[in-house]
């Protein structure tokens, strides 16, 4: 059920303008009356009307220009109807001529005048369903606009020319380029495989046009750039670009790949040795010196064995990022799983005069934690400090209490390390190569587990050290309330 | 006797391939690192170089290559590259493009692991035309 009608009688006649009043109101209209133009005029500018009927005949401002009025200075949607004592066809004419919907000829009967304004009400229904239409579009133009304006994406609309005709605000920061009508489709990309790929879409039918996919790698961030055809119908109309930033994707992958060679390469060098040795072994060069050649079969178990331990440590990595370990958490006293740990290693130390002790302050050490975790942390770092000691030298634990968190610094007087050589200790694969290092094996994996298992624990882990002096490394893990 | 230079921070490839040159008739020197390599230059003056690419840092091989090349004796030196990983970096050389050995300054890529074998193949190939063009 629509809103009341609003009419407007327009007649110098006061009989005329009641009567008409009369009737319609009695039809449930909503009528109001003016006697000449100018307050027509005033009341229309006034208050919004749908339906007017104005006597052509008035003193003053003659009911066409009313009519010219109401259709052309103010643009208002107000069915007019004129009415005249003229009933010929030119009348007619004249009436639909200036803009009015339809005449009733005088004098009319009550019928006439409703058969009339049913006519007319008609098509201001019309008028107003149409109003609400363009408001209804506009709206879902605008909600269709502010969701492309709001994209994390980047929009580019070209159309069947190449030209680009949209480009939202993503687009625009992506591309650095604002939109403007001079746009050409070459501002925005500079990539010749780009730009091929563009003209092969538009100009294929949509069947054959294939999405294609660049990647701007050159900067960051780096962009996904992804063409598609735009689909009107049967034809293609265009090409649709959403620009994305994958930076993170890419980065993961670059590391992956990274990671990748550098297993390949941590995997073929001990093979590489073995296989030299017993090539340089079956030469028979060393057939007579017996010493020689179990020197070097030496060598080849170290290397075998460390091989090993490098394929022990990648299933571990891969377990733990598939999410696999299961970690059983407990209540440590971490003083304890320290001496635990370092009576495993005191059959190495003793065999190279090295001392190994235990400084503690007052606990408590409680740490939640899963055993292995807290083996994997610690039992790394005193099985460096073993390796990169020397023969009759130290190798101290000292642990204390530090508010919420538990120090323990691991403090050997070993061969030591230089500023620059510290630079990458924690990264996977990286072990320092010089001269003092040449005969320790390891498999570069240890710190850098080291420092991820620690990081799930909200632990940290730094190193000082000097050249031929030794390092210290020195662990922070969260302790618990006893 | 030929000099050889290896340098790689393998310490058994070095021992394995210098054991094995030696016994076929070349003096080897080896090193353990791009500095210790720099270090043999001068006072090795080796007929030809056997350089591992990535060492301390990933293209260790190249720069010292470069260094090399700046002595003087040494830039006509065979500058042969073993690598592990030549297509895990990415690049992909054609040594027998001139343009690209003036730029990278090798005279040839092995992918490691090198057999012994091929190794001294390579060094006689090497040293033999050298020894041609005089």
């Amino acid at each position: 059920m629509d809103e009341q009608l609003r009419v407007i009688a327009v007649d110098d006649e006061e009989g005329m303008r009641e009567g008409i009043k009369r009737i319609l109101r009695k039809k449930g209209y909503d009528v109001d009356v003016a006697e000449d133009g100018e307050s027509a005029i005033e009341l229309i500018n006034q208050k919004p009307y749908d339906l007017a009927f104005i006597d052509l005949k008035m003193p003053g401002i003659s009911g066409f220009k009313v009519t010219e009025y109401i259709n052309e200075d103010l643009e208002k949607n107000i069915v007019v109807v004129i009415v005249s004592a003229l009933a010929t066809v030119e009348a007619a004419v004249e009436v639909t001529r200036h803009g009015a919907f339809d005449f009733l000829v005088k004098p009319f009967t009550p019928n006439d005048l409703i058969q009339v304004t049913d006519r007319a009400a008609r098509q201001c229904r019309l008028i107003r369903e149409r109003q609400k239409y363009l408001s209804e579009l506009n709206s879902e133009r605008n909600i269709s606009r502010q969701m492309i304006n709001s994209m994390q994406e980047g929009v580019v609309v070209l159309n069947l020319r190449a030209k680009p005709v949209l480009l939202n605000p993503k687009a625009e920061f992506f591309l650095g380029t604002r939109f403007s009508e001079s746009l050409e489709k070459d501002d925005l990309f500079k990539e010749k495989n780009i730009r091929d790929a563009i003209e092969t879409i538009i100009s294929s039918p949509p069947k054959e046009a294939k999405t294609r996919i660049f990647r701007l790698e050159e900067n960051e961030p780096v962009l996904q750039i992804r063409i598609d055809p735009l689909i009107r119908g049967d034809e293609t109309g265009g090409a649709i670009i959403i620009i994305s930033d994958v930076t993170e994707d890419w980065k993961a992958e670059q590391d992956k790949n990274r990671f990748v060679s550098m297993v390949a390469h941590e995997l073929k060098s001990p093979m590489a040795a073995i296989i030299n040795y017993i090539d340089v072994i079956k030469t028979g060069m060393f057939d007579t010196k017996v010493d020689r050649i179990h020197e070097l079969l030496d060598r080849c178990k170290i290397r075998g064995e460390t091989l090993l331990e490098l394929i022990q440590d990648l299933l571990y990595i891969n377990k733990r990022n598939a999410g696999k370990i299961e970690k059983s958490i407990e209540s440590l006293d971490l003083r304890e799983v320290l001496e635990h740990q370092m009576e495993f290693y005191r059959g190495q130390t003793e065999n190279r005069k090295i001392r190994l002790s235990l400084e503690a302050e007052e606990g408590p050490y409680t740490v939640k934690a899963d055993r292995a975790d807290l083996d994997r942390i610690f039992m790394n770092l005193i099985s460096n400090g073993i390796k990169y000691n020397r023969e009759n030298s130290e190798l101290v634990i000292n642990m204390h209490r530090e508010k919420s968190y538990i120090i323990v610094k691991v403090r050997d007087s070993g061969i030591g390390m230089r500023e620059e050589d510290m630079k990458n200790l924690f990264q996977e694969f990286y072990r320092i190569r010089n001269k003092r290092t040449s005969g320790i094996s390891g498999t570069g994996l240890g710190l850098a587990t080291v420092k991820r298992v620690l990081s799930e624990y909200n632990g940290n882990i730094t190193v000082a050290s000097e050249q031929d002096k030794g390092s210290v490394f020195t662990v922070s893990f969260p302790a618990v309330s006893a | 006797m030929p000099k050889v230079l290896i340098v790689d921070d393998d310490v058994d490839l070095l021992e394995g391939q210098k054991i094995f040159l030696e016994g076929n008739g070349y003096t080897v020197k080896t090193a353990l690192s791009m500095k210790e390599g720099v270090e043999a230059l001068e006072s090795f003056l080796p007929d030809i170089i056997i350089v591992d690419l990535m060492m301390e840092h990933y293209d260790s091989g190249f720069v010292f290559c470069k260094k090399a090349r700046e002595i003087p004796g040494l830039s006509d030196v065979p500058m042969i590259m073993q690598t592990a990983a030549p297509k895990e970096t990415g690049f992909t050389f054609d040594a027998s493009n001139p343009k690209e050995r003036e730029w990278m300054k090798v005279d040839e890529i092995l992918t490691k692991p090198v057999p012994l074998n091929r190794l001294k193949g390579v060094i006689e190939q090497y040293l033999g035309r050298s020894k041609k063009d005089g």
